[in-house]
């Protein structure tokens, strides 16, 4: 008589398996439509950003004009930094140091030039699970758990709009599950018309010293460089030769990913000196490990924990 | 402060305000640093309780937690006209619990934010024992004195314009609620870079 008993078990475990699954996709289907409101909705707002014991406000306008897509987030603390792009190209105002940092996106890809999506994948390197509802800033908001599978990148914690899923509210988290960063916005308005007016800087950066990458184009020329080992995941995304601002020489950058987390690796060219401090140093939640090898500076930058940024970076200097 | 900020404060670090009563304190925020700087510090102890700091600097903190208590202390101690007690009685209430809050964080802190444990990654790193499949240890060594003139902990502020180069390079890359956070931490006021290790050298 145990066989009656064995199937009801196998068929609850077929149940069991069947219902982690859906929940999964229902997750992946939050993550997915998360990735299409920030960047295809308009929406601007005003939204704080922890990390350590800084705490910053700011102010995002992101603007979506039949697909052509501009963004300006401006620091309401200290001397009122702002960064501004657009379709075409990207400029960061520091005028605590008189500088625009100009960018173009004009990049030549002869690898690929898109993110990968690949959800299974994903599934290998995180838990994803969908947890309660909650209000945020007067809307619902659905949470979900990202957690890593391992050290080599962080979790997310994300509470996004019911409605529309824009992210409300995020916690980059530690493989302990300890909080690295959160940003919270106080203040959103989805969905409004944003006139161009919006998009435009409020300082006058009329005096500040413009530094631009050279005018110069960038022969279709394959990177060389490779890592030679990457955790486990991460693949990589994007190959190409790219001019920097203040640079007279390409750069090769390369993108590794695992869906979520992304990882750029910089190989300098020998002719040129960038001021860049060698070791592991961090900007916000954003860590960096650099190096000299064969005469060329190579820096490896993600929001990833430090083992990861080291362990790929050095792996450019391994056969 | 006026006792409506005062609520209003402990409100929006319980995250209990409305979008509208948000906006209100924004603005106000903008104009009187010294609100600013309050909710800072609200902020630092509220996100120490929810174990939310990342490896913290206990000291740091336990002096700012201090100088917190010092001064709801002093505050407290003023010698006050009945009307005038009246007056500031719900402020001192609030000032108690704020009181109550920051010891509680001191207490936590000790226990929970122990420096660097070898558990961390960070703490790890200059070992570059990566554990996923590394054959041969890296090729290079960490020397036991940083080159130049830098040494583990030093601010490097601003960050090199290089670095911040690849940074807003890097962001157009990562999907899209990283990259707002990417370009977030060029230009918010934490843009600073932080040496957590020396520079390697390569091995002869």
């Amino acid at each position: 008589m145990g066989r009656p008993s064995s199937l009801r078990s196998l068929a609850g475990t077929v149940v069991g398996c069947a219902t982690l699954q859906a929940a999964a996709q229902d997750a992946q289907q939050w993550l997915d439509r998360m990735t299409s409101a920030v960047e295809e909705l308009s929406y601007r707002g005003t939204f704080v950003h922890l990390l350590g014991d800084e705490v910053d406000t700011l102010q995002i306008v992101h603007r979506n004009d039949d697909g052509r897509i501009s963004e300006r987030i401006v620091s309401m603390d200290g001397v009122g930094r702002e960064i501004i792009r657009n379709e075409d190209e990207i400029y960061c105002i520091l005028p605590d140091r008189q500088i625009v940092l100009f960018e173009s996106r004009r990049d030549v890809s002869p690898l690929v030039s898109a993110l990968p999506n690949y959800s299974e994948d994903l599934a290998r390197s995180y838990e994803i699970a969908l947890l309660h509802t909650e209000r945020v800033v007067e809307r619902d908001a659905q949470v979900v758990a990202i957690h890593p599978r391992d050290e080599f990148r962080y979790g997310y914690r994300l509470w996004l709009d019911s409605e529309t899923a824009m992210p409300l509210k995020s916690q980059l988290r530690d493989e302990q599950g300890r909080t690295v960063e959160q940003m919270a916005f106080t203040q959103i308005d989805i969905g409004e018309d944003i006139p161009p007016s919006a998009l435009e800087p409020t300082i006058d950066a009329q005096g500040f010293e413009w530094i631009m990458p050279p005018d110069d184009e960038v022969t279709a020329e394959t990177p060389q460089w490779r890592a030679t080992r990457v955790p486990e995941g991460f693949q990589l995304s994007v190959a190409t030769l790219t001019r920097m601002a203040g640079s007279e020489h390409p750069v090769e950058h390369l993108v590794y990913s695992d869906g979520l987390a992304t990882v750029s690796v910089f190989v300098e060219s020998p002719d040129s000196e960038p001021e860049v401090t060698g070791g592991l140093s961090r900007i916000g939640s954003t860590n960096a490990f650099s190096f000299e090898f064969s005469g060329r500076q190579i820096t490896a930058v993600g929001e990833v924990p430090p083992v990861t940024v080291e362990s790929i970076a050095t792996s450019f200097a391994s056969p | 402060m006026s006792e409506q900020i005062q609520d209003q404060i402990s409100a929006f670090t319980d995250d209990e305000l409305s979008a509208e009563e948000c906006a209100f304190l924004v603005r106000r925020l903008e104009r009187d640093p010294k609100t600013r700087d309050r909710v800072l510090r609200y902020s630092i102890i509220g996100a120490a309780l929810r174990g939310e700091l990342p490896n913290p600097d206990p000291d740091v903190l336990r002096r700012r937690v201090r100088a917190e208590l010092d001064g709801i202390r002093a505050l407290e101690q003023v010698r006050e006209s009945p009307a005038a007690r009246s007056r500031y009685f719900r402020p001192a209430v609030g000032l108690g619990i704020a009181a109550s809050v920051a010891v509680a964080a001191l207490a936590l802190l000790n226990t929970v934010n122990s420096p660097l444990d070898a558990s961390d990654p960070v703490s790890r790193v200059a070992g570059a024992s990566s554990g996923f499949g590394l054959q041969d240890p890296p090729s290079y060594i960490v020397p036991s004195e940083a080159a130049g003139s830098l040494s583990v902990g030093d601010t490097l502020s601003p960050p090199p314009i290089r670095l911040t180069n690849y940074l807003i390079t890097h962001g157009q890359y990562a999907p899209g609620i990283r990259r707002t956070s990417i370009h977030t931490h060029v230009i918010s006021n934490e843009g600073t870079t932080v040496l957590v290790t020396p520079p390697p050298v390569q091995e002869r």
